[in-house]
């Protein structure tokens, strides 16, 4: 590996004293992307700067809403009881995550900020409408999670800003989720995932999230089928239709891990699974 | 604030306090292996997929070979040697893997074994779907995994006994 320099600052101030300080620097959370990527020379940094010793940046606080903090872990997400409770789709999608060793260490923040199409757990908190709260020494804003993916490995981040917190608003008590993904073997990443939320009064759907993973640039929502499904009263026929939609509105690549062709087709049936499952229907 | 090339660093290493001056670009694995000579703990793929490279960090599994040396500052790790008994005598689990035949290579099997471990320790009942989540992290290439998960049961059902 190239050598490189280590920080642990113990706040926020000293990060960004830092990251002015030291050209060529990264920020590094678990590390479970950052690692690999300069073991195989992908990134060279000068030196990294650790988010790790931030006291607070690990919260996760469930009242009403939820704020979560970048830094906890995939782990910290799926053991915590009250994420489980409210945001059972988040914590289902955190399961679906690697390998007990990468959720131990890998943070919610740090998949996000890698800004791969097929991150986890983008789904869920595109289909929960989660904002992201994204802060410099001068300045914090937040932003819908929708408007943070620019393309693989991009993001609206400035090269000083940090993703602090993870924000949700409760969700309606009508609001049916799911998440599905399909990948080779279960701790791979995704060929293709999707997560749902509905929020339903008897058979109509007043509201419609629906995001699906590795089929795009971007985690990518699927506003076609949200639309035609607003005010619906919802049918068999209504859920063939959002397959069939799921296929033509995915634009996805073919790559070491799929076909564009299977992609396509894989989404608009998990589209169609994903949707019954919400609605508690037999699968067909 | 730190970050000058090396820098010293104490943790508990099975138990034991250390002290061990790192350098801020290696991993856990490279100073386990090659300043503390801990050679239980194996790199296999080194990016975090096969698993052979696991240890415990407060409690968790963690894989070594993606874990930044200076983060371990305070922490306790234990490895695979962390598990040998006061007369140098297998632990439960080892000697479980023995019996069942859960080893051929063997090179896996440190991980395996703390992968295991880290989930005896908080599920001391694991079902089978348990386990093998557990181990989903760890990737045997020559035995196969039925006996490594019957091994996992029958430590477990042992430590259970001892109780």
């Amino acid at each position: 590996m190239n050598r490189f320099k280590y920080y642990k600052p113990r706040s926020l101030d000293e990060v960004w004293e830092l990251k002015e300080k030291i050209p060529g620097s990264l920020f590094i959370a678990g590390g479970t992307d950052v690692i690999v990527g300069i073991k195989n020379n992908e990134l060279r940094p000068q030196a990294l700067i650790s988010l790790r010793s931030i006291p607070e940046l690990d919260d996760i606080e469930v009242d009403g809403g939820a704020r979560i903090g970048a830094l906890a872990t995939i782990s910290d997400i799926i053991q915590n009881p009250e994420l489980r409770k409210d945001y059972p789709v988040l914590v289902e999608a955190a399961k679906s995550f690697g390998s007990v060793q990468i959720r131990n260490v890998a943070t919610i923040g740090g998949n996000l900020c890698n800004c791969s199409p097929c991150a986890d757990m983008a789904l869920p908190l595109l289909v929960m409408e989660a904002k992201v709260r994204l802060q410099t020494t001068k300045k914090s804003r937040e932003i819908p999670l929708n408007e943070f993916f620019k393309g693989p490995g991009e993001s609206c981040l400035s090269p000083h800003e940090i993703l602090t917190d993870i924000l949700l608003d409760p969700l309606h008590k009508n609001a049916k989720t799911s998440f599905m993904k399909k990948g080779r073997v279960k701790m791979d990443l995704a060929v293709a995932s999707v997560a749902v939320l509905l929020e339903m009064e008897s058979k109509t759907c007043h509201k419609a999230r629906i995001a699906a993973g590795s089929v795009a640039p971007v985690p990518l929502r699927l506003s076609k089928i949200e639309t035609m499904f607003e005010g619906a009263t919802l049918t068999k026929k209504d859920v063939t239709e959002a397959q069939r939609l799921a296929e033509d509105n995915v634009v996805p690549i073919t790559d070491v891990r799929s076909t564009e062709e299977y992609r396509r087709q894989i989404t608009g049936v998990l589209v169609k699974r994903a949707l019954e499952r919400a609605l508690e229907w037999k699968e067909t | 604030m730190e970050g000058d090339v090396r820098m010293e660093i104490a943790f508990i290493l099975n138990s034991s306090e250390v002290t061990v001056t790192v350098d801020g670009h290696r991993r856990l694995i490279d100073v386990l292996r090659e300043q503390l000579g801990q050679t239980g703990t194996k790199e296999g793929c080194g990016e975090g997929e096969c698993g052979s490279c696991t240890v415990i960090i407060d409690g968790r599994a963690v894989n070594s070979c993606l874990y930044p040396a200076l983060e371990v500052e305070g922490k306790s790790v234990t490895t695979i040697e962390g598990l040998l008994g006061p007369k140098n005598e297998l632990s439960i689990i080892q000697q479980a893997f023995v019996e069942q035949g859960a080893i051929q290579c063997g090179f896996c099997t440190p991980g395996m074994i703390m992968s295991a471990k880290a989930l005896l320790d908080s599920n001391p009942n694991p079902s089978e779907e348990d386990i093998r989540d557990a181990l989903l992290g760890n990737f045997c290439r020559c035995t196969g995994y039925v006996q490594i998960v019957e091994a996992v049961k029958e430590a477990a059902a042992q430590l259970k006994g001892k109780q």
